[in-house]
């Protein structure tokens, strides 16, 4: 019941109803200046511009479908310290990994603070609280890290605003980069197949009569996505399929 | 050209579902729906949602909520019918709404972030609409959409709007997984063995990591697979993690 209540105040404060005039020329104004840089080098301008109307002073995007070996690779763009940004790639994955798919799901849009580790040096007058908002760009799953300068609250109304923001500059910025690293590793209509019908506890001697395939193509297509998958069981090979939303 | 600013609203425009209402929840979505539906001086809403999992060829768009009335057959079948695949592929790809122009000459549709919009193939549909694509993960992912003759949202509007897209699917995800849950709540060790699994261990693996008998992880699996509905390990791996037990 109580959680009922606060998703209906948060409907509120984000309403149009709700806002100010101010807020809203300030959000036209920003969509102009995202559209002047909407071009892969406007990348790093563009989301300057986003971090600037939250009033944060460094942004960090990142991309989770890279596998967990892909360290830097994560980093799509980002003004953080170096230092920084090494730190946080691996935190960044290792949260996404321990959270499951449906509160993946509940979490979108919505701004959530994390605490730096208290080794992580961090510049003169930044705050040690971050912000993290994610988003999809299709398939891919991005976050936003922003720093704020300390003793700084964020408007959340904003935050949400500049979740919507980045998910259509990058959108129209990231395009080619995301499409290419999607074509790597991609599995086969027929391997997807099999993979949706073993996810749905058939055997493959079952689907082979469902597909109207011999059983030991069936078992060959289960290898081929083993192989490509780096995954060393079938229920591995299903619960990587379950997590990349394939099935 | 006559422009006509804001239809008027058809005086009895009869809100139905296209399931089972489930009282509260679903009148609270239309009212919410209905506001945007009005600030955008549309006509008409609809909420699809994708569903069936597996190939992409096998996913398609259910209506989940919608106010066409009678037309609703045929509205539904001329929408998906033009724009489908499109739509399909656009989910996959891109988080910028879409927009379309209706056929005729009092068709008019227009965004204030023309950059930021991707446009269908005008003049197929005999009216003119936007639709916002929400990609939640998952599951859960599908559009909101609103017809009408004149759509000329401001970018600022666009956003909001988009913002109270992501909303409502969130909220019908919500909704949809309080009956999901099993029956029976699984119990540490059955998650933790399920978890394993997931990862790529062999029973004879997780025994050793737990300090348990080859037969007990098996039992520990095949209560799992029971109170999951499952009828065989994989699938409640599957199971498991769309419904967030391991990750």
């Amino acid at each position: 019941m109580e959680t009922m209540r606060s998703d209906a105040a948060a409907w509120e404060s984000y309403g149009f109803t709700a806002e100010s005039g101010e807020r809203k020329s300030a959000r036209e104004i920003l969509l102009q200046e995202l559209g002047r840089c909407a071009d892969p080098a406007g990348l790093s301008p563009g989301l300057k511009a986003l971090t600037d109307y939250v009033s944060a002073s460094h942004y960090l995007l990142v991309r989770h479908d890279a596998s967990p070996e892909a360290g830097l690779d994560v980093v799509v763009a980002s003004d953080w310290p170096f230092d920084m940004v090494r730190g946080i790639a691996r935190t960044v994955g290792a949260s996404q990994s321990r959270m499951s798919e449906l509160e993946k799901c509940f979490s979108l849009l919505k701004p959530c603070f994390h605490h730096l580790a208290d080794n992580v040096a961090v510049p003169r007058g930044v705050s040690r609280e971050y912000c993290v908002i994610a988003f999809h760009v299709g398939r891919v799953r991005m976050s936003l890290l922003l720093l704020f300068p300390e003793h700084f609250i964020l408007s959340q109304s904003k935050l949400r605003d500049v979740g919507i923001m980045t998910g259509y500059f990058a959108s129209v910025c990231c395009e080619g980069a995301i499409l290419r690293q999607d074509r790597d590793m991609e599995l086969t209509d027929r391997e997807i197949e099999c993979l949706y019908w073993i996810a749905e506890g058939k055997t493959s001697g079952e689907i082979a009569v469902i597909l109207g395939i011999s059983r030991n193509t069936i078992n060959n297509y289960i290898t081929s996505v083993m192989r490509k998958t780096a995954t060393k069981t079938r229920s591995e090979a299903i619960a990587w399929a379950v997590r990349h939303s394939l099935v | 050209m006559e422009i006509q600013l804001s239809a008027p609203l058809i005086s009895e425009a009869e809100i139905r579902l296209a399931r089972p209402p489930k009282s509260v929840r679903a009148a609270d979505f239309v009212s919410r729906l209905q506001v945007m539906q009005t600030v955008l001086g549309a006509e008409h809403f609809a909420v699809l949602r994708l569903s069936g999992q597996g190939l992409p060829t096998a996913r398609k768009f259910r209506l989940a909520l919608h106010n066409w009335a009678q037309d609703v057959d045929r509205k539904a079948d001329q929408l998906l019918g033009a724009y489908d695949a499109a739509m399909l592929a656009h989910l996959e790809a891109s988080m910028l709404p879409l927009i379309w122009e209706g056929a005729g000459g009092n068709q008019f549709a227009v965004a204030g972030a023309e950059l930021f919009t991707a446009r269908l193939p005008a003049g197929v549909l005999p009216w003119s609409g936007i639709a916002f694509p929400v990609r939640l993960g998952a599951q859960g992912n599908g559009y909101v959409v609103f017809i009408g003759n004149f759509i000329a949202p401001s970018g600022d509007l666009t956003v909001d709007l988009h913002m109270q897209s992501c909303q409502i699917l969130i909220d019908m995800l919500a909704a949809d997984e309080k009956k999901l849950t099993p029956a029976e709540a699984l119990s540490e060790r059955e998650i933790a063995c399920l978890q394993m699994a997931g990862d790529g261990c062999i029973s004879e693996v997780i025994a050793e990591k737990m300090g348990l008998s080859v037969h007990t992880v098996n039992a520990y699996l095949g209560t799992a697979t029971t109170k999951l509905d499952a009828v065989n390990r994989i699938q409640a791996i599957a199971k498991a993690i769309r419904l967030g037990y391991i990750t």
